[in-house]
């Protein structure tokens, strides 16, 4: 009994070992510097393209020129923050 | 367009032949002929590798099913219980974009996934299939999905215009990422390889370069049709999950 006991103790041991470097691994592959910064600055930009594009068609529909690209550029950078915002919390997350 | 030996001559669309329906050009290109390459590939591999069935499986067998079970579990993770019959969707979704990305890898065949025209029509679908299965699950209450909870009302106004634009925003940040790694990758190795070239003797070190760089690109084509994959599933998970 107490020999058997005693092998499945191993067992859970060697299976917790690899469970660590599993997890390890997945933190190693989650810090690929040039692909981080890349995912954060798509995220700014794509917030960025709609925030402006949105201005655009709004002056284009209201004939208001400068002010709708204004205001919607605004919307869209802090749209592309809270993005990255977002972005940063799923990746805290995973960790 | 692009002069004879320019690194982006790689991403030139030819027409392998003429096709003209309604004043639509539909000509049959090098683009479609790499995308219908993928779909041979995908197809011939997934239905010949588990023809067999065999219980213990051969190792290509082995490929396929670690796939499918690599996309199963995705779901299961982020969607949870719902995400079983988003399966299918998913999955070919991986594969195209996974295969298309490793076609592009063979010398001298075309990327698809290089051109945003493609990537955004993908990431099209994904946000209007997503947009109209978020209406079907809450009705008119999806548009609740702008207002996050526990902010006083007289935000609203400055957040909501923000949320609706964060909204939007995903699926150009989803194709812009897929192309602009392809391309970026693409256009990298190129030219590399022409200073392979003009260094002569000393070209060994730029070759070098480039065989790491291979390595690179294939892990970078796994790694954005993973990301496509997963983004997918987190939309599929806000369209049940509103918060």
């Amino acid at each position: 009994m107490n020999y058997k006991n005693k092998n499945l103790d191993e067992l859970s041991k060697k299976i917790d070992d690899v469970d660590n470097k599993k997890s390890t691994i997945k933190n190693v592959k989650n810090e690929g510097g040039a692909s981080f910064g890349f995912k954060i600055s798509t995220e700014i930009i794509a917030a960025l393209v709609v925030g402006v594009g949105i201005g655009l068609i709004v002056d284009n529909y209201f004939n208001t020129k400068p002010i709708g690209l204004i205001i919607f550029f605004i919307f869209g950078a802090l749209a592309g923050f809270l993005n990255v915002y977002r972005v940063m919390r799923r990746i805290e997350k995973q960790k | 367009m692009a002069a004879k030996d320019s690194p982006l001559k790689q991403f030139e669309i030819d027409p392998i032949s003429n096709i003209e329906l309604g004043g639509y050009n539909i000509s049959f290109t090098n683009s479609s002929f790499a995308m219908l390459i993928t779909v041979l590939v995908i197809t011939l591999f997934l239905t010949l590798t588990v023809n067999t069935r065999s219980i213990v499986p051969t190792r290509m067998q082995l490929i396929s099913e670690l796939m499918y079970n690599f996309i199963a579990q995705l779901l299961s993770d982020t969607v949870g219980d719902n995400g079983k019959k988003y399966f299918p969707f998913v999955f070919s979704l991986f594969m195209f974009v996974l295969i298309g990305n490793m076609v592009g890898m063979i010398p001298y065949q075309f990327t698809f996934t290089s051109h945003i025209i493609v990537t955004f029509a993908l990431a099209t679908i994904v946000f209007i299939g997503v947009t109209i299965l978020g209406f079907m699950n809450h009705g008119l209450k999806f548009f609740s999905f702008f207002i996050i909870p526990g902010v006083p009302f007289y935000m609203h106004p400055l957040l909501i215009p923000i949320e609706v634009i964060s909204y939007l925003s995903r699926p150009i940040s989803l194709s812009v990422r897929l192309f602009a790694n392809m391309l970026a990758g693409h256009t990298l190795l190129k030219v590399f390889a022409s200073f392979v070239v003009s260094m002569s003797f000393f070209g060994i070190f730029p070759l070098a370069f480039i065989v790491a760089l291979t390595g690179l690109e294939i892990l970078i084509a796994f790694l954005q049709a993973y990301v496509f994959a997963i983004l997918t599933c987190l939309y599929i998970n806000d369209a049940y999950h509103l918060h």
